[in-house]
């Protein structure tokens, strides 16, 4: 089960790598997208941070990772383009296919069918924004070119096995850590970072935003007692949960690696172009130790619960919660 | 200009009454494989179609395997009481199945997978950011010739669209492909981490996850506030949306008006 973690600059790949990282992700912004598009991104992340700054540095980059094949997967994931941008998106392609990466990450049906007639020497991946939640969309995209598949968030690992199990001999790589975001990645069209932090109300994700919130139907004012006003209060507390917490506070799937070693999944992910390189390093480590574990102690199933949670805590010092797991499944939630 | 009718339970199939101006019926779900109405329901859906001697549309939702059997279910009844219905797919696994054994049923490419940027915080930076991203904003992916061959090699002619708050525009997208409008319900996310399931149980607050529900969705609306969005979002079940009752003056670009009486879920 191979560590998918995300790499922003050439500096960066040895420490990663030497950390336990066995494939990368990342993107690139070039100065004529962004004089057209500021605050549309070519891959998901907003200008700033989290971009490589040219394709020199990212033929460098994927040269130094190549010395320990590791493999590097360029992120050409928006949702949908229109025809006026894919002179630049074809650009932009083959740029990093010259750079040598070894695959596109990509999540828009359109750029699939015009990247696979291309037939360029470079494998292509469906990132989570292609919403593969059964496998029939998953034989519809290798149909159409693609060689591996990111999971949504969204799926119980149940669902995730049968999906795999019934899935048409495909790599599945799944999330595992960072960034639990509240809605469906290929079905949100929220647009993030519409400003720098400058304006916080455009800059900060929509989904966590502070939001006055009413609950429809009411009882009628002269009808309301002292039990409806509480009974509200507290229906709409649970509807401001994501204002009251980050979506980023170092969310975790890692109980769930154990199913996911049985499930064969190929890859698991780590959220993070734009974090810092500690932060990197040390969710990298985390993964590495407790698949290595898996590998080589034989634990059962409730020892590496044990073991993954303890760690988590030593590692991240926060418990488990659960609006912070990716498959709550494993906390004993029903299902 | 087609009208048509879309509700997502069968109970709704009383705002047809006293009414000729709808010559099709959608009827489905788009957002949750929970509420996927039943095999009898769609029988009794088409059965009043019939009667009214009307068109009609079945609306899917994205699904994972348990909600895909349950929309195969649905294809395999109406592909043998009423071959050559439309199919709204919002998940290509459901497309997929239909090219593969429902070549009669007619797939139309749900708003879902139309990924236009919906979030009313857009028309903040509008007149601010350049007009390439304007027309980004405002343009489908349809307006890609690839993008046009390649539904129409796969039979899809018909393409959703929502009302969006900053205009929707059409030229360049050809005449090969059909659009439809939905007005005035706009979906803007949608999510499997819904929290109005088990909202009315306060000890539960903090349980986020894909959880057992009592389709609370059916009972509770809430209505969110924020200055900086220029509409009221609503959450209906596991879903965002906003209302936008404004008629585009591009209407004509559309054959096909969907009119949702009720948020569809």
């Amino acid at each position: 089960m191979k560590i998918l973690s995300p790499l922003d600059s050439k500096e960066e790949v040895e420490e990663l790598i030497q950390a336990g990282a066995d494939e990368f992700f990342c993107g690139l912004l070039e100065e004529k997208w962004h004089e057209k598009y500021p605050v549309i991104s070519i891959n998901r992340r907003p200008a700033g941070k989290g971009h490589f700054r040219s394709f020199a540095d990212l033929k460098e980059a994927v040269m130094m990772a190549q010395d320990h094949h590791v493999p590097v997967y360029f992120t050409v994931n928006e949702h949908s383009y229109i025809d006026e941008q894919y002179d630049l998106v074809i650009d932009y392609v083959k740029k990093a296919v010259d750079a040598g990466v070894a695959g596109i990450i990509l999540a828009d049906y359109g750029l699939l069918t015009i990247l696979s007639d291309l037939n360029l020497p470079v494998n292509l991946l469906i990132g989570t924004g292609g919403t593969v939640f059964n496998s029939q969309t998953a034989k519809f995209y290798q149909k159409m070119g693609a060689s591996g598949i990111t999971l949504p968030r969204h799926l119980t690992i149940e669902e995730i096995r049968r999906i795999v199990e019934r899935g048409p001999g495909i790599e599945f790589s799944v999330f595992i850590i960072n960034s639990r975001c509240v809605n469906v990645d290929g079905f949100c069209t929220f647009e993030h970072g519409l400003s720098d932090q400058s304006c916080f109300p455009l800059y900060r994700n929509a989904c966590m935003l502070p939001y006055h919130i009413s609950l429809y139907p009411q009882v009628s004012a002269e009808e309301r007692d002292m039990g409806d006003i509480i009974r509200e209060h507290r229906f709409l507390e649970r509807q401001h949960i994501w204002e009251t917490v980050h979506v980023d506070d170092h969310p975790c799937g890692a109980c769930a690696l154990y199913e996911f070693r049985e499930i064969r999944i190929h890859g698991v992910k780590i959220v993070g172009r734009g974090n810092t390189l500690e932060r990197k390093v040390k969710d990298i480590q985390f993964l590495r130790t407790l698949i290595d574990r898996l590998e080589r102690d034989n634990l059962s199933l409730i020892d590496f619960r044990k073991s993954a949670r303890e760690l988590y805590q030593n590692t991240y010092s926060r418990p488990c919660r659960m609006h912070m797991c990716y498959y709550p499944e494993v906390m004993g939630m029903p299902v | 200009m087609e009208q048509a009718l879309f509700v997502s339970k069968v109970d709704n199939l009383k705002y047809f009454e006293d009414t000729d101006e709808f010559a099709r019926l959608y009827f489905g779900m788009e957002f949750c494989e929970r509420l996927i109405p039943s095999v009898d329901e769609l029988q009794e859906v088409v059965k009043f179609v019939n009667e009214k001697k009307i068109d009609f549309t079945l609306v899917t939702p994205y699904v994972t395997e348990d909600g895909q059997e349950r929309v195969v279910r649905l294809l395999r009844k109406l592909n043998d009481i009423k071959p050559s219905s439309e199919v709204v797919f919002n998940d290509w696994g459901v497309f997929q199945v239909m090219d593969e054994k429902y070549p009669d049923l007619i797939p139309v490419l749900g708003r879902l997978l139309n990924k236009m940027k919906r979030g009313p915080r857009l028309l903040n930076v509008l007149d601010k950011i350049p007009e390439e991203s304007v027309r980004y904003y405002r343009s489908p992916g349809i307006t890609v010739p690839k993008v046009r061959e390649f539904l129409l090699k796969n039979r899809i002619n018909r393409v959703e669209f929502d009302n969006l708050l900053q205009g929707i525009d059409l030229e360049r997208t050809g005449d090969e492909i059909r659009k439809s409008l939905y007005l005035p319900f706009a979906y803007i996310t949608t999510t499997r981490l819904c929290l109005t399931a088990l909202c009315d149980q306060p000890d539960r607050v903090k349980e986020v996850g894909i959880l057992p529900c009592g389709h609370e969705c059916q009972r509770y609306t809430f209505y969110l506030k924020n200055s900086i969005m220029t509409t009221n979002l609503i959450r209906k079940g596991n879903t965002i949306f906003f209302c936008n009752e404004e008629i585009p003056d591009n209407l004509n670009m559309f054959d096909r008006v969907v009119i949702e009486p009720e948020i569809p879920i």
